[in-house]
């Protein structure tokens, strides 16, 4: 199969094709298992092969895609013709952003593949959350495991060929019940990093099961817990609800094809100008983001991205000051070319498709805020007058250029004059971004600093869902309106 | 019609008798293709041609599936799918209720919503299009992005308890344009959706996006102050909540699990405005509709609003089959809603700013990445784009930097709507997660609703 991919990417180079690469999946499988109130509503698995090639003609791309690979070089001729058809309207020539041609091979760290556990061991494993779930109170419980594994081999004319092996384990927990009212309040538990890897070594029982009992006493609580205040307070973010303020106001602001306006017809753009790189104050001197592909065991971390560039750690935000995007090798030459200056070195590493048959766009990897110097999250409560400290993602609404945002959290604890005061339900906050990053008054140190996963970012056309990780600490802000 | 699909379907069948298993199979065979622009480039080419089958099998309560993106050519791999589905089955958990396995009673054949000369659409019809939506609107500053999307899709399902088949074949296509100023950042928009070649209509939307354009291009956006407004949805806005109730409205599964703001209880009762009536209406072929369910059963005009009072709920079988309800026609991979028009004659943007207005108006024609704050309330926020207007009284434009709105649907299709647009028109709200499944909603071109509040007012773009 090698042999037949390398020779039709010579034959388009022939016929005059820049670039052309091809990412060959021999395999992707997947197994989801839902149990739904003691019912195992889901047991399916899936499997799937074939390949995406990617042509660049006249600076135009054209891509296709086929899980039938019988006439592979039909496959590629549509690809071309895309990418000729995609030449007569061209604005900016594509051009790629230099990279090595290299010949490697990652594979992410899995002690046990989930894939050699039998289905009734994994099946047992669910019933015993679910037993666990089982509590006064609980109204609903579900306990849901993902499990991935995926071979891609990337190669492109450049010279490149790139193997990559990727397991996935992704693991929920989630309990909602009634209030006096009627309402639904849930809470959520999903597995985030433990440890180096992330096979069936990561269904750690009695950790899993500890967090189960949380949820439940948590969702409990604010099941009788009064109404979120609507007021100014403080907000203490902890890291379930810290990763998803990053992702949507930090990572997806700073995608540099957002930036670029390559989303406008429908994730939307940026706030963010190239002017304001170097020069924009993104947040207090507290805040320094960056996104890190070479964090061990997260699905943030592929080893080489889909352009075939070696994973990167890069800065986004230091101290503050915007210095960094999230970048492919085709934006970076764009923005660079654009912006008149050199502000980006070379690519970012950040390009990534969902699956073969999409094309790669540029993707967060671990966006991660650094651990500060503000202490643990006790040391936080105690020097926080008033405020709201909330935990769990249970909805969130962000403009269109990223430049506001609202979110309703799962719990929330009033805090007063240093000390946690009660639980309230329905507890909501919302903001301007840069002003609210600017608020940015205390950041836990290492203690609190925790990586979380995300299993279904969306973004592209056609749609794409991809999975990344946020290192984040507790992280406090001051001036905020809640429980609107 | 694909032959090979049901020649496949049949071997399937054929192979799970001959190992005594209980199965169905369901082939999904889509051909997909995307312009998109950006930049007032083409910033992408595609097509996917993929073919999906997916096999459950069956065994008691027990119940295990099995997918796989796979050809046509490939029967061996699929028996190995069979396979492994049996041996899933095998060790799958009993469900405490009695999952229902199709039975087809006849072959059903639905290929009315497949139009060849969309199917056959090219790369050079496409680009022509565009350019003639646009024609002499892009300069330097006002750029051109969107998508023109448009596929053939085909499913088609068999189950070893009949030898009867379903087959199912249509085609759509979703264009969306947008003009954003490369600096100043405000964008608008126009969007269509046709199931057939002929619905393709570029010059409306060069009407829409020039009208648009001329208050954007001249006039100074605003930061209009919070409180409450009038606010006219356009078809985007009313089309997005409208699929919202079909998630945490009438869907009787969520309800029965406490994710809804319906309960069983308001039947009958009087929920929104007498001007709301609501129904799945699967006649309407520019909803890409599906006239049998996944279980066989015909689907029909299916009231879910009369003028304002909640007729019934909607039933996936899995869910009737746990609670206990009877089966509804609703397990189909998207229903066909339909909002009904009202009194207004309000058909295009021109006209509305047009209709006198003894208030200011704000026009919101797209809500931004909606989402729910709280099920049981109906609460959902989401914030204006594309295009969103404010119609003075005096009869002047402003252009409104963006807002946010966190609202209750029973407020929003409550007492306060004031009328609805006696013209409707399809949204096509597909996604293009996963499986290709184009999706859309008829909604009136217009909706006001009286004293809405808005709880954020952005001073920029």
């Amino acid at each position: 199969m090698l042999q037949q991919i390398q020779q039709q990417i010579k034959r388009l180079k022939a016929r005059g094709a820049t670039y052309v690469d091809t990412r060959w999946y021999p395999y992707e499988k997947t197994d989801a298992l839902t149990m739904w109130n003691g019912n195992l509503k889901n047991a399916a698995s899936a499997s799937e092969s074939g390949a995406g090639i990617r042509v660049l003609y006249k600076g135009a791309w054209g891509f296709s895609a086929a899980s039938d690979l019988a006439d592979l070089a039909g496959l590629y001729d549509q690809a071309f013709d895309n990418a000729a058809a995609a030449a007569e309207r061209v604005s900016f020539p594509v051009r790629l952003a230099e990279k090595d041609a290299l010949q490697a091979q990652f594979a992410s760290p899995c002690q046990v593949n989930p894939f050699d556990v039998p289905l009734a061991e994994k099946v047992a494993f669910l019933k015993e959350m679910d037993a666990r779930l089982n509590q006064e109170g609980v109204f609903q419980r579900i306990s849901d495991a993902t499990f991935v594994r995926k071979q891609i081999i990337f190669v492109d004319s450049e010279g490149s060929e790139i193997e990559k092996t990727i397991t996935e384990v992704f693991f929920t927990l989630q309990v909602a019940g009634l209030d006096e009212q009627g309402e639904m309040h849930e809470r959520k538990f999903r597995l985030g990093r433990r440890g180096e890897s992330r096979g069936w070594e990561s269904i750690d029982r009695e950790y899993l099961s500890e967090q189960a009992e949380r949820i439940v006493r948590e969702m409990n609580q604010v099941r009788t817990a009064p109404q979120c205040p609507k007021e100014e307070r403080s907000v203490i973010l902890l890291p379930g609800i810290m990763y998803l303020q990053t992702h949507e106001t930090i990572g997806h602001a700073l995608e540099l094809d957002r930036i670029l306006g390559y989303e406008l017809a429908y994730a939307g753009g940026s706030f963010v100008t190239l002017e304001d790189f170097g020069r924009l104050r993104y947040g207090s001197p507290r805040l320094t983001a960056r996104a890190d592909a070479t964090l061990p065991n997260s699905p943030g971390s592929f080893g080489y991205d889909d352009d075939g560039v070696p994973a990167q750690d890069n800065l986004l935000i230091d101290k503050g000051l915007l210095v960094g995007a999230i970048t492919g090798r085709q934006m970076v030459e764009e923005a660079n070319s654009k912006a008149r200056r050199a502000i980006f070195k070379g690519s970012g590493g950040a390009n990534r498709a969902t699956a073969f048959y999409r094309v790669p766009i540029e993707r967060m990897t671990n966006i991660n805020i650094d651990a500060g110097q503000d202490g643990s999250l006790d040391d936080i409560i105690r020097n926080t007058e008033k405020g709201l400290m909330v935990d769990g993602d249970r909805s969130w609404s962000i403009g269109s250029n990223r430049e506001q945002f609202h979110f309703g959290t799962e719990i929330g604890w009033l805090v007063d004059e240093g000390r946690v005061t009660g639980v309230v339900k329905n507890s909501t906050y919302k903001g301007d971004t840069l002003k609210f990053w600017n608020s940015l008054s205390a950041v836990g140190d290492s203690s609190t600093w925790e990586v979380r996963f995300i299993e279904n970012c969306g973004k592209g056309q056609p749609n794409q869902i991809m999975q990344l990780g946020h290192g984040v600490p507790v992280c406090r802000f001051d001036h905020v309106t809640i429980g609107e | 019609m694909n032959e090979r699909i049901l020649t496949t379907l049949r071997a399937l069948r054929q192979s799970a008798l001959e190992k005594g298993a209980d199965a169905t199979f369901l082939i999904h065979e889509e051909n997909s293709y995307l312009m998109r622009f950006a930049n007032s480039a083409i910033s992408l080419n595609t097509n996917e041609h993929l073919v999906r089958l997916e096999i459950t099998a069956y065994d008691g309560k027990k119940r295990a599936s099995y997918g796989m993106i796979t050809d046509l050519n490939q029967l061996n791999a699929m028996r190995e799918g069979l396979d492994t589905a049996i041996a899933m089955v095998a060790h799958a958990m009993p469900l405490d209720y009695q999952p229902t396995v199709p039975v087809y009673t006849e072959t059903f054949i639905d290929e009315s919503g497949y139009d060849l000369a969309l199917a056959q659409l090219s790369n050079a019809e496409k680009l022509a299009y565009f350019n003639a939506a646009v024609a002499h609107l892009e300069t330097d500053d006002i750029r051109l992005s969107g998508i023109f999307s448009c596929g053939a899709n085909i499913m088609a399902m068999i189950g070893t308890r009949s030898e009867h088949l379903q087959y199912f074949a249509s085609t759509d296509a979703q264009v969306s344009i947008v003009l954003a100023h490369a600096t100043l950042k405000w964008e608008v928009t126009a969007e269509q959706s046709a199931w057939r070649k002929e619905d393709l209509n570029p010059a409306a939307l060069h009407r829409d996006l020039a009208l648009l354009l001329d208050h954007y291009h001249h006039d100074t956006p605003q930061q209009i102050p919070l409180g409450a407004y009038d606010v006219v949805f356009g078809p985007a806005a009313i089309a997005e909540m409208v699929s919202f109730m079909g998630w945490i409205g009438f869907n009787g599964g969520l309800m029965k699990r406490g994710f809804s703001f319906l309960s069983e209880e308001q039947i009958g009762q009087k929920i929104f405005s007498d001007q709301i009536t609501l129904q799945d209406d699967p006649g309407r072929l520019e909803t890409y509709p599906f006239k049998r369910d996944f279980l066989g059963l015909p689907r029909r005009s299916f009231s879910l609003f009369e003028k304002g009072i909640f007729q019934a709920f909607t039933w996936y079988q899995d869910d009737a089959d746990e609670f206990g309800a009877p089966a509804s026609g609703h397990t189909v991979p998207h229903t066909s809603l339909s909002l009904a028009g009202g009194r207004q004659e309000v058909a295009t943007l021109a006209e509305l700013l047009a209709l006198p207005r003894e208030k200011d108006l704000l026009y919101i024609p797209f809500l931004h990445y909606m989402n729910i704050v709280n099920p049981s309330k109906a609460l959902v926020t989401g914030t204006s784009r594309f295009g969103a207007l404010l119609l003075k009284a005096d009869g002047s434009v402003v252009v409104p930097y963006n807002v946010r709105l966190t609202q209750s649907l029973l407020e929003i299709f409550g007492e306060k709507v004031a009328w609805a647009s006696r013209q409707t028109l399809p949204y096509n709200t597909s996604q293009s997660y996963g499986a290709r499944n184009p999706t859309a909603v008829v909604v009136p071109a217009f909706l006001l609703v009286r004293d809405l509040e808005i709880s954020h007012s952005n001073s920029s773009y």
